[in-house]
């Protein structure tokens, strides 16, 4: 067709201006492409560093403590039977199972004083769900037996602490009495996820229970599982418990972290953003391009009209210039989008330089975020790029192939 | 039937607050086979004529007729289907598009109205490019071609359609005599073989030689209509 060859070889016309908004377009998405990385990076991680270093994959408790988890109350407790402990060793993909008791403490260096998440964990069943022992940076977890601490090292520099040192845990037992946990630190960890290390104390879960005065209770159990069964093992857990009249129910690390929704909303909300920011830039820079060539090529377009040009056929060659324009500014974006992609899924990017750990904003990625591919935002991108550069073009190529022709031709 | 008629047709510029009369009253028939020159001194109105009645520009007052058909009453779509099948136009100023080769820029004009074979339409472009003279020159562009060269492909562009109609605003002003007496034999002979109709605005005493009818136009009044067997 005529006029599509014709709005092809008008873009080699203005190769200086095209050019630049080509590289604006690609500019725009090679920062979308960035963007939506990393945020789905910052996701993929915090949510890893939740199941890995706060919930398990799946988290065993009942519904009534469930709801009330985030005040760590002492009511609710779980008091492991044989039924329960048959449904759970019945259940397939089940490769580890930590029981937790969680409390709420004032942890006392002799100074001060501060409030903590008390976590009682059996050491050794608390290593099959969890890797916190391996960011362990000074001094070791406790040993099976011992009666000692582990707390975070941000924990630690704020409360002036170090391994070997003594600190007390003031607790409130479940009768509303007073109590203390007294313990020497074992060690200190620093773990990818910074909430771990900023506000947990962990003790033996024998001595929380004692000086808590609940018992052998539990506040719920964290269980690992293969990284995707957490679903269909959530489902079989639960209906197991329901078959056996209990009241406890399987809750999957998705449901278990408000920050998880929160993140996920934020990550929504972000990229939708910056995609509406992305493509405004693509259809400013389309729209200023044709009012510009329109104006340039005033009466080229008059002498189409005199040969009889519909305003249409006019507005089709603007068109093809400049879903061209999009094309090629699309693919540069991609381009230069997959090198930047790269980068961030190999080198990563420091948090130092928005400042510290991501705790301050409620992420839970302690120093590097890295990005992960997101192939369907290229392709997503791409045509929706263009999609965009070509309706933009529609109004400025109209009203330019509306003009009256004999002003057009004569320039008046 | 009379292929074109103007009755008491007016053209008033609004330049500000002035009005400035640029047709004052044309009444005019022109028959199909007409070989027509308009004369008159610059500002008389001769390109505000032509494009009045190439259906560009729309008269103050008075009516056009075109084909028998009131031009006021014809919509937008009729009116660019007018011009396209009915009409070529040659501009003072070339107006062909620069991206383009000469032989595209004649094929530009040729697409738009001929439905034919690909090698018919090239065989007719080729044909219409070597009759003005600009045989060898096809695959230039119009920045490597002179005025006369462009006004030559604009000429080209203009008939290779073959039109009923061709309405050409002084189209020898940049060329030489000899081939403004090229071009014009061209078209002496389109009218003669396809009876095409020629109203052109000139000074050019060798383009008025040719002609078989001469109006004289002064301060948008036709003054003297002359016809010459
Ligand atoms: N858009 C316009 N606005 C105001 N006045 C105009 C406009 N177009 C033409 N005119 C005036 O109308 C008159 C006729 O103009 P026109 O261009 O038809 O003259 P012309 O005979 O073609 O002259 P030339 O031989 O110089 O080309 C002139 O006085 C001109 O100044
Ligand atoms: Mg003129």
């Amino acid at each position: 067709m005529f006029s599509f060859k014709l709005g092809l070889k008008n873009l080699t016309r203005q190769k200086r201006r095209n050019a630049l908004t080509i590289l604006v377009i690609a500019f725009a998405f090679f920062s979308y492409l960035l963007m939506d990385s990393l945020m789905n990076g910052m996701e993929e991680m915090s949510f890893e560093n939740i199941k890995n270093y706060d919930t398990g994959n799946i988290q065993v408790t009942y519904p009534e403590y469930w709801e009330d988890r985030e005040k760590l109350p002492l009511e609710n407790l779980i008091y492991l039977n044989q039924d329960m402990e048959e449904s759970i060793k019945d259940t397939d993909g089940l490769l580890g199972v930590s029981p937790e008791l969680r409390f709420k403490a004032n942890l006392n260096n002799g100074i001060d004083e501060v409030a903590v998440m008390g976590m009682g964990i059996s050491i050794e069943q608390y290593n099959e769900v969890f890797a916190t022992q391996n960011y362990v940076v000074e001094g070791s977890m406790f040993a099976p037996g011992e009666s000692k601490a582990v707390i975070g090292v941000s924990l630690a520099e704020l409360m002036d602490l170090k391994v070997n040192d003594y600190i007390t845990l003031l607790v409130r037992t479940k009768e509303d009495t007073f109590n203390t946990i007294d313990v020497e630190i074992a060690g200190l960890i620093r773990a990818p996820n910074p909430m771990i290390n900023n506000g947990i104390v962990f003790v033996p879960l024998d001595v929380a229970q004692q000086a808590l005065n609940v018992g052998k209770g539990v506040s719920l159990l964290a269980l690992k599982t293969v990284s995707g069964d957490e679903d269909t093992a959530t489902k079989a857990l639960t209906d197991s418990f329901k078959n056996k009249d209990m009241d406890l129910k399987a809750y999957s690390w998705k449901e278990s972290a408000a920050s998880v929704i929160a993140l996920s909303v934020a990550k929504k909300g972000g990229i939708g953003a910056i995609l509406s920011i992305v493509l405004l830039i693509g259809m400013l820079g389309i729209i200023n391009n044709v009012i510009l060539s329109a104006l340039e090529r005033t009466e080229e377009i008059g002498m189409m009209k005199a040969l009889g040009m519909r305003e249409w056929e006019i507005v089709f060659v603007f068109m093809v210039e400049a879903t061209g324009i999009g094309i090629l500014g699309g693919l540069a974006g991609c381009l230069i989008g997959y090198a930047g992609v790269s980068g961030l899924v190999k080198y990563g990017y420091g948090l130092g330089y928005i400042g510290g750990d991501g705790s301050a904003y409620g992420i839970p990625i302690l120093d590097r975020m890295y990005g992960t591919w997101n192939y369907p935002a290229f392709g997503f991108l791409f045509v929706l790029g263009v999609i965009v550069a070509l309706l933009s073009s529609i109004l400025p190529a109209y009203w330019a192939a509306h003009k009256d022709p004999v002003k057009a031709i004569y320039h008046r | 039937m009379a292929l074109l008629e103007l009755n008491k047709v007016k053209k008033i510029y609004q330049q500000g607050k002035i009005e400035v009369p640029a047709l004052r009253g044309i009444d005019l028939t022109v028959e199909q086979g007409e070989f027509t020159t308009i004369f008159g001194p610059s500002g008389s109105g001769k390109t505000t004529l032509l494009n009045m009645i190439g259906c560009l520009d729309t008269p103050t007052e008075g009516e056009i007729r075109l084909n028998d058909k009131k031009v006021s009453d014809l919509s937008r779509k009729e009116l660019a289907m007018t011009r396209r099948y009915n009409i070529g136009f040659v501009f003072q100023s070339y107006n062909l598009i620069p991206v383009l080769t000469a032989y595209e820029n004649v094929e530009f004009a040729i697409r738009l109205t001929d439905h034919t074979s690909e090698s018919q339409m090239k065989e007719k472009v080729l044909k219409m490019l070597a009759e003005v003279g600009l045989k060898g020159l096809e695959s230039r562009r119009p920045n490597e071609l002179s005025g006369g060269e462009k006004q030559r492909v604009a000429i080209a562009r203009a008939l290779v359609k073959e039109p009923k109609l061709v309405l050409a605003d002084e189209p020898t002003a940049n060329l030489d005599s000899e081939t403004a007496a090229g071009v014009v034999d061209i078209m002496r002979k389109m009218n003669k073989e396809l009876n095409t109709t020629f109203i052109f605005s000139t000074h050019d005493p060798m383009v008025m030689k040719y002609a078989n009818r001469f109006i004289n136009l002064k301060d948008g009044m036709i003054s003297a209509d002359e016809r010459r067997g």
